[in-house]
Order: C-alpha cells, then structure tokens, then sequence
C-alpha cells in the first residue's frame, strides 16, 4: 500500500506555531496540523483557507513531525489577510494535492525559479541533500531585486557548506548578477557532459522560456514544470476550472508538476490560463 | 447483451453520463471524460454572460460521508465564449448535453437560441441550482414559470429539453407535471441538496458563500425516491435520468430499478482517475446484468415497481 496523505477533507484547522519575515512582503509559516503520519512531498501544495476571506492554492515548503511549512508572498486580499495572521491563530488546510516532482539517480539537479515558485524548490532541495546519489544539486534564483529574493540566507548558507550550487541573480543587479537565472544555467548546460533534470516553478512565462532552452541540451534529460499560474478552486480535480487543453488534465491532480513529454502536449503552456469564469486569458 | 440506452428519441452507447458541473467547462475535460467511456457527457451550466461564481472555499469534500459540498454559483464563460468548446464537442463527435440556466424566460430563450445551431444530442434546463441569490432556484419552484420556460423553448428548437429537478422543493411532482405538460423530453433528477458545513474553532461557515449544496454519497437514498416517486407517476411517458450520489455500478442499477432509463455521475468523477472509475462502473454493470440475466438496460428500468 502506498503511503496515505492527508484525507481529502474539509479545511482542518492548523495552528500557527511561527512566523517569520523571509524577504519583503513575504512570510515564512509554520503550521502544525491535527493529523498523525501523514506525509508530503516536494511539489505537492495545499489548498489554505484564511477564515472569513479566501482560500488559495500554496505550495508545500517543509513538511516534518506533522508541521507544515509554508511560504506566503502578498498579492490581493487573501494573501494580505494570511500575513495578518499570527502565532496562535487558527488556518485551514485542505490537501496534500498533486503531483510531486521525480527524482532520478545520478544526474544534476537544476531547480530553477522565482517568487513564490521557490517554496516547492525548497522542500525538494531538503530531500535532494539528505541523498548520495546526486551529481549536483544547483540552485538558479532570480528576483527583481535582493529584498525579493526568497530563501537567500539558507541558500547561500548551504552553498557556503558545498551541499548546493547556488545561482542567484536580478534584474536590477542589487544581489548576484545582473540578468535572468537562465544565462547562468545555459552557461552550465553548454559546459556539462552530464545528464541534467530542470525542476522549474516561478511565472509560466519564464517556465515556457526555460523550456524552449532546455530542448536545445541533449544532456537535459528531463524537465519538470509546476504550473502554477492557474486559478483553482476544489483542488482535487472535480471542478475543472484548472484544465489545461487539450488533454483535459487538472492542473490540480493531473500536475501541478509536469514532465516534458506532457509539456510539450499542453497546448496552453505559456499561452493562456483560465480565469475564475472559464474565461481565458493570454498570459 | 447490450448496454445501448434509450432516452427518449436518442441513444447513447451506455447508461452513464456526466452530470453538470463536474469536469466541465471546457471542452478538453468533457472530451476526456467521453473518451473515458461514458455514454454523453452534460457542460457546466452556461449562462447569459461570464460570472465569476461565489468567493472561495467553494467546493470542498466531506470524505466521512463520501460526498462533498459545493457553492460555485455558476460560474461560467457565458454563452458566447462557450459556443467555441460546444463546436469543437460536436466536430469532434462527443454526444454533448448542453446546460443552460436563466432568471426567466427570455434569458434561457436568448441562450438557447445563441447555441441552438449545432447539433447537440439536448438541452439541459437547470431550474435548480441552489448557489445563487437570484434565478434557478426561484424558477424551479414555481410550476406556472416552469410550465411557460419549456412550452417557449420547446417551440423554438427541434433539440430534445431535458429538465432539471430541484430536490428543494416539498412537492417535486407539481414542478415534474409542469415541465412534462410543457413538453419536455425527459426529467433528470436530482440537483444537489441545500447545505452547509462550519468551522467550530473559527465558528464560521467554512464556503465563501457560507451555504451551498450536497452531493455524493449521503444524497443517494434521497434521488432514488425522487426517481422512484416521478416513475410511480408517470411510468414510461417520460424518460428519467437518475442523479444523485452514484458512487458505483451498483448505485446505477439501483437507480435503474427505481425507473431511471439512464443516470448522471458527478462527485465520483472529480477523482484522480476518472477513467478508471468509469471502467470499473461498467464491469459491475455488465456482471449485474449477466447474473440477473438482463439483456438490455431498459429491461431493468422500473424493475422495482
Ligand atoms: C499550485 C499553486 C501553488 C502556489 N504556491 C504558492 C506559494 O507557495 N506561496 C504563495 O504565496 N502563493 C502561491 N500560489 C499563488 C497563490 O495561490 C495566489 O497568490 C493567491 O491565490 C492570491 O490570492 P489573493 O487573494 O492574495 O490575491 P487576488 O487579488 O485574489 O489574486 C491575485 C492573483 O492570484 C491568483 N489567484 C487568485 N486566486 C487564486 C486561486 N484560487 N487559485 C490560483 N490562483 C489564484 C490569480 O492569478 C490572481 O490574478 C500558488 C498557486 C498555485 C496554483
Ligand atoms: C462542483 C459541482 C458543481 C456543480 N455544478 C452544477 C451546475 O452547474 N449545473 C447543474 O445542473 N448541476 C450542477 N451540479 C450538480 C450535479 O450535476 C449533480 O446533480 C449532483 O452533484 C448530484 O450528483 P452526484 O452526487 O453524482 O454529484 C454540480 C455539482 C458539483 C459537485
Ligand atoms: S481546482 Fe478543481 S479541478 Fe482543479
């Protein structure tokens, strides 16, 4: 039998253990949740209710001894209100949902990403180091600038210990280089003879423009994308606002983690998601 | 033995099809649900113009009683938007079931005469929905507007009217006479129930909308006496489509027996493998039928009567 996640259930109410500021506008959650032996795992996300305002899809940072981490990045009001929240205050948790990323053996481990799209990224970059059959494990982040950078202290603290290689850059060269994270991981696709996976989360935009890069790279045996870009609503693929076209797969269980032989059969990558309607919309 | 079902003056490959709501607003989730062996599939209820639904939590399960709630308020692209999946459906030979919902007459009029041009197998007139403040649950009540929405619509197309039931109402067979008399092509029965579910830490209601509708399992027993009661009442002069917590191929022949001629699936296909769950409600249809020596659907329809 395979390990059971958490039952798809109504919201069960975490409390808020710790919070603390990750970089501007963005909050760094602990959650500790009423459920024994459940797990979670990288590129899974939980749908979180902020009682009496909203509830969204987030990704899942961490999960151990029943306490979830989470990363929130202000963006309209349901996100406001959730860094509003407090140690000692109560949240809703449905999940876990969705598809995870997968890992092979010996090959090097490309996490490419940006906002928000860092919260998966750090819950698998957990797993990948506590493994030894990985060639590398690097790590490419771009922001706008510094103060938007998620996670750069305990990235560059894990680069400085050689358990990472940590790429960082932004747009206005506040921190790292100036530029995108994809002349960095060109740089090293175009040097490597080694087989690499991309796992990308950050704007479907730039997921799209690092996918038609990686297509180039004999060595890029995989790419792995979370697209999280889209609107959601159940979360466990009943509704179907979240499908993608024209396979009819939900975002929401049939991802939100796709490989490149499903990439390259979504007709919507990059092009269009669906908004709260049905309605699409050109990204 | 043939799973070929008869409702009215069309026929579909099997008795199961996809209830409205569930896998569909967009013509990509609805293909693959057909291609994943249902016999039709029904569209989300399509309206006069886009709507965004009810705020969030809208959908959410309640896994102790295999069911789940909803107040997604219709949300939907709007006629207009929605005539592009309606064609590449028909192009691409998936026996499509439109729903359409209005606050009167003339809205479901505009609507249906908006999509009426390709050949759908029917129209699905949702009087029912409980998710919002104005329109379906109003008309569905109330059998005078019942009776002059189908007897208007039915003279403005050649494509069968199925009619949605509400559940919610205390005398379902006054509004099933009206829609009947207004000369629809069958009743489908049941829309989900009126609800609600809250959160005793926050001491809130948890949906958005703060109340909403059941479906799945805890509804069941509640549709196959809806089904039971409109067959005891009319017999074969209208087909019925059975709705309501189908959780298995026994639960269709249950509703077959109870007098339905095909049944509607929704809460059991929002699952990870809906294909999966289709193949597995036909074998445990086609083993019932061949140790109760059954050759066709409609030999089992009102078997209980
Ligand atoms: C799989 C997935 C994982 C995510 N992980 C994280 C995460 O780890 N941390 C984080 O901060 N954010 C994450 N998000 C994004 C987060 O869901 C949105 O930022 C949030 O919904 C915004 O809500 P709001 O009320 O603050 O803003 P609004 O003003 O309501 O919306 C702002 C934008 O957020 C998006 N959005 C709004 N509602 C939804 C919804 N129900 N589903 C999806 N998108 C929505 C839309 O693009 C909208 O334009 C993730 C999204 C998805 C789909
Ligand atoms: C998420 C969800 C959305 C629904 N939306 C609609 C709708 O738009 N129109 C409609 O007529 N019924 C809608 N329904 C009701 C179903 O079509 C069906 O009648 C009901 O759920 C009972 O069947 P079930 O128990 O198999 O789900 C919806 C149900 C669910 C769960
Ligand atoms: S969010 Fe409902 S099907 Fe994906």
């Amino acid at each position: 039998m395979k390990k059971q996640t958490l039952a798809n259930s109504k919201p069960l109410m975490g409390k808020i253990i710790d919070k603390q500021e990750e970089c501007d506008d963005t909050y760094n959650f602990l959650i500790d949740l009423p459920v024994k032996n459940k797990t979670a795992k990288p590129g899974q996300f939980v749908m979180l209710w902020v009682p009496g305002v909203d509830e969204f899809p987030v990704g899942v940072a961490g999960y151990e001894n029943d306490v979830l981490e989470l990363g929130i990045a202000k963006m309209g009001p349901g996100t406001t209100a959730m860094l509003a929240k407090n140690i000692g205050d109560f949240v809703g948790i449905r999940g876990f949902y969705g598809k995870s990323f997968q890992t092979p053996k010996n090959i090097n481990h490309l996490l490419i990403g940006g906002g928000f799209g860092m919260t998966p990224l750090k819950f698998l970059t957990k797993n990948l180091i506590e493994r030894d059959d990985n060639l590398s494990i690097q790590i490419f982040e771009g922001a706008r600038t510094k103060s938007k950078l998620m996670y750069l202290d305990w990235l560059q603290n894990l680069h400085e210990k050689d358990q990472i290689i940590f790429n960082v850059c932004t747009d206005d060269g506040s921190f790292g280089y100036k530029g995108f994270p994809t002349v960095a991981l060109e740089k090293f696709l175009e040097e490597s003879e080694t087989p690499s996976v991309l796992y990308v989360a950050g704007p479907e935009r730039m997921m799209k423009v690092i996918f038609d890069i990686g297509k180039k790279y004999e060595n890029v045996i995989d790419m792995q994308m979370s697209l999280a870009d889209r609107y959601m609503r159940c979360g466990f693929g009943i509704c179907s606002y979240c499908a993608v076209d024209p396979t009819g797969w939900r975002i929401c269980v049939d991802g939100p983690v796709f490989n490149t032989k499903q990439l390259e059969q979504i007709s919507d990558f990059g092009v269009y998601r669906r908004l709260d309607t049905g309605e699409k919309q050109r990204i | 033995m043939s799973l070929i079902t008869k409702i009215g003056s069309i026929d579909i490959r099997n008795p199961l099809i996809l209830a409205s709501g569930v896998m569909g607003t967009s013509y990509s989730t609805l293909q693959r649900i057909y291609n994943g062996g249902v016999g039709a599939v029904v569209t989300k209820s399509i309206g006069l113009n886009s709507r965004k639904g009810n705020p969030n939590p809208s959908v959410f399960a309640l896994n102790e009683i295999r069911s789940a709630i909803n107040s997604v308020g219709l949300a939907n692209p709007g006629y207009q938007v929605f005539r592009e999946d309606v064609e590449i459906l028909v192009k691409n030979h998936v026996p499509t079931i439109v729903s359409i919902f209005g606050e009167n007459e003339n809205e479901f009029s505009e609507i249906l005469n908006g999509l009426k041009d390709f050949p759908v197998l029917a129209f699905e007139l949702n009087l029912s929905c409980p998710n919002t403040e104005k329109g379906g649950i109003q008309i569905g009540t109330d059998s005078e507007a019942v009776f002059q929405i189908v007897k208007r619509l039915k003279s403005e197309t050649e494509v069968p009217l199925w009619v949605k039931l509400t559940p919610n109402v205390s005398d379902v067979i006054e509004i099933a006479e009206a829609a009947v008399n207004g000369g629809c092509d069958a009743l489908v029965a049941i829309n989900t129930l009126k609800a609600m579910v809250i959160d005793i830490h926050t001491k809130q209601p948890i949906l958005g909308f703060k109340k909403g509708g059941l479906s799945g399992a805890a509804i069941k027993p509640i549709g196959v006496r809806y089904i039971y009661d409109l067959y005891e009442r009319f017999e074969d002069r209208i087909p019925l489509i059975g709705a309501g917590g189908i959780m298995s191929g026994e639960d269709v022949i249950e509703y077959l027996l109870a007098g339905a001629s095909a049944v509607q699936i929704g809460t059991a296909l929002g699952v990870a493998y809906p294909e999966n769950m289709i193949k597995f409600f036909i074998s445990k249809i086609k083993k019932y039928m061949r140790e109760n020596e059954f050759k066709s659907i409609s030999e089992i329809t009102g078997g209980a009567h």
